[in-house]
């Protein structure tokens, strides 16, 4: 009974070589390998940007006398505290932010609903026409509202201030970020959309039979089904009324950002060629966004439902 | 009894009150439906018909505030040698005659009736200046050629094609190496470079903005060239990394598994395992990445600005206002920048979108 002990015939022994990795460190490498475009970006125009930035914000620099500049503490910060502009611009941003977003996400939300009924035909077409508005260039929707409201030629005034009586609509400037967001449901409806459709059929089945009305239905199903697109679609459309770049970018000059601070900041930066104080309102504008998608990201354990990962995957 | 028969009753079900009833109410509800979803997307697109419509009419009929809201012409009527204007006269009759003006004072004038022009001279007394002129619908090409031969549009068009060709082909390649290499690798401390991944979307342009600028004009001297627009985009974009790796790890790992045991290496694996079934998803990208840069305009504004012959599309089209172009050429140059990528939209909305299904943002 020799192979009871243990010392039959085992499997050899694998040869340990030193040099080589175990195939777990393999992957990693591997892996790694496959991340260093990003990695490379992310230090380069990120990381350092960012560093440059803030070090920037310290001085003095100007554009167009760069061996002037010295280091002048926070004196960029206490001008900023005492500029009005800069905090009308700022207020500005935010109250565009807390305005926009909830209506974005509203009217996507019961876009998506009505189009995850099956009575709804011809959906494909109509899903293109909804999303098309969300990829037309920002510069053509200002030539389309400074045309509609034309005092003269403009639809606005022919067709509704006129026959009402009422005086033309002077100052079109205003409804051009109006237009902008209403125009900018589209990805957020596809990822809702895209959310409600791959929801079980059985949930909604079992809950009928358990006596849930459609209300109750859309409140206990759908909502925490597809909270991680709404939270998608919330991160999405923060962003871009900041004025970043997410998902969908309509190109909108500096001058006629829809976020006042960042209109304020570019300002700064060309026409005063402040570069120093440009950095600094750039980092009060980081810091600002970073506490909201903070707050947003805290916010998402009361409720946003992520599915839960598969644990063989440890990453 | 011939009605107790299977047919019977099944007809007789079908034409029963509660079921016509039911019928009814469901395609009443039905018609509601489509019927609202249809006129709210004539709501919601009511510009872009201001905008189709504008640019069809021409200068003369937006001078004239009485003027009809569809594209139209001022009719005119020749006679004896002249183009005579057409007016739409009151008659006695209460009809309404289209009379051509061949003499006007400011309170006579001489009109030919354009229907029965051997009526001969009709003399006619009034204030002829609340009258209409006669419209009769005509569509009006004219501002698009305009367009195309003042702006240099071929060399904007290839310019803007240049750049989508090279970024396009950059962010993608890179983007999908990084999904793959986050949806399919154990990388120690992966998770946390993933979150940081996400993280950069929030970062807003205006803070990488002043410090590039500098690099890219005074350091590189990049200035007056495609390369600021170009090279960040080789290496990868941080959403659609996030939006790549999602599908990716919806596609099963059996099926890379086994192409690794058949000896494919991970590139190998990548092209021709993961990249087919990820088709949607990368078509996505592509148009997403596609939209953007035919819409770019900062980076074109600030790098581009001392090079004319280096104009994108919409940073060209930027010009347009300053310039002081009319509503119609402005809702003419409107379409130009956006019909290539509304018909590449309407070509590929098939693939756009199609299977996002954006589960987790962490995870």
């Amino acid at each position: 009974m020799e192979w009871t002990s243990g010392k039959g015939p085992v499997e050899p022994e694998p040869v340990r070589q030193p040099h080589r990795l175990t195939m777990r460190q393999r992957e990693g490498l591997v892996g790694f390998l496959f991340l260093t475009p990003w990695i490379l970006g992310f230090i380069l125009l990120k990381a350092i940007p960012i560093l440059a930035a803030l070090g920037l914000s310290f001085t003095n620099f100007r554009m167009l006398e760069p061996e002037k500049t010295v280091f002048v503490g926070l004196e960029n910060y206490i001008t900023f505290l005492g500029d009005t502009g800069a905090g009308a611009s700022l207020f500005g941003s935010i109250a565009f932010f807390v305005q926009a977003v909830p209506v974005e996400l509203a009217v996507a939300l019961a876009l998506a609903l009505v189009f995850s009924s099956k009575r709804l035909r011809a959906k494909p077409i109509l899903r293109t026409l909804f999303f098309m508005p969300s990829i037309i260039p920002a510069i053509a929707i200002f030539f389309i509202v400074s045309g509609l409201f034309n005092p003269n030629s403009g639809w606005i005034n022919q067709l509704f201030m006129q026959p009402l009586g009422l005086p033309p609509i002077a100052n079109f400037f205003q409804f051009f970020p109006v237009m902008l967001a209403v125009w900018t449901i589209g990805p957020g409806f596809l990822i809702m959309l895209g959310a409600m459709q791959s929801v079980p059929p059985e949930v909604y089945e079992a809950a009928r039979v358990d006596g849930a009305g459609p209300i109750t239905r859309f409140f206990t199903i759908t909502i925490p089904m597809i909270s991680p697109a709404i939270f998608f679609s919330l991160v999405i459309n923060t962003i871009s009324s900041f004025g970043g770049v997410a998902l969908l970018d309509r190109g909108l000059p500096f001058s006629q950002s829809l976020s006042p601070m960042e209109g304020y900041i570019n300002t700064q930066m060309f026409s005063y060629t402040k570069l120093g104080y440009a950095s600094a309102l750039a980092v009060v504008m980081f810091i600002v966004v970073a506490v909201v998608t903070l707050a947003m990201f805290r916010s998402t354990k009361y409720w946003v439902h992520f599915p839960e990962e598969r644990e063989d995957e440890d990453f | 009894m011939k009605t107790s028969s299977p047919l019977g009753r099944r007809i007789r079900r079908y034409f029963s009150l509660s079921a016509l009833t039911f019928r009814m109410w469901n395609f009443t509800g039905t018609a509601i439906l489509n019927l609202f979803i249809w006129v709210a997307i004539a709501v919601y697109l009511f510009p872009l018909t201001y905008m189709a419509v504008t640019a069809v009419k021409t200068n003369a009929q937006l001078s004239d505030s009485r003027s009809p809201i569809y594209p139209a012409e001022a009719l005119t009527y020749a006679y004896g040698g002249k183009d005579l204007p057409v007016y739409n006269v009151p008659q006695d009759d209460g009809s309404v005659a289209q009379w051509a003006m061949i003499k006007s004072t400011r309170k006579t004038v001489d009109w030919i009736d354009t229907l029965n022009p051997e009526r001969g001279v009709i003399p006619w007394e009034g204030s002829w200046r609340s009258l209409e002129r006669t419209y009769i619908p005509r569509i009006e090409l004219g501002n698009f050629v305009g367009l195309w031969e003042n702006l240099d549009y071929p060399n904007l068009l290839r310019n803007t094609f240049i750049i989508i060709f090279f970024t396009e082909l950059g962010v993608l390649c890179s983007s999908i190496a990084v999904a793959y290499g986050f949806s399919r690798f154990r990388i120690p401390g992966g998770k946390y470079l993933f979150m940081l991944c996400i993280a950069t979307i929030m970062i807003p342009d205006s803070i990488t903005l002043v410090p590039s600028f500098v690099i890219y004009t005074r350091v590189l001297n990049w200035n007056g060239s495609f390369l600021p627009l170009i090279i960040p985009h080789m290496f990868g974009s941080a959403i659609y990394i996030f939006l790549l790796r999602q599908n990716f790890k919806t596609i099963p790992r059996e099926m890379d598994e086994a192409a690794m045991l058949d000896g494919a290496g991970p590139v190998r694996t990548l092209i021709s395992i993961i990249l087919p079934q990820a088709v949607p998803a990368v078509v996505t990208v592509g148009l997403l990445h596609f939209f953007n840069t035919w819409n770019e305009m900062r980076m074109a504004s600030l790098y581009l600005s001392t090079r004319m012959d280096l104009r994108t599309m919409a940073f060209s089209a930027q010009a347009f206002v300053s310039i002081g172009f009319t509503p119609e050429v402005l809702q003419a140059s409107a379409i130009l920048l956006m019909v290539v990528p509304v018909v590449v939209l309407f070509l590929a909305q098939r693939f756009f979108m199609q299977d996002m299904v954006v589960t987790g943002i962490e995870k």
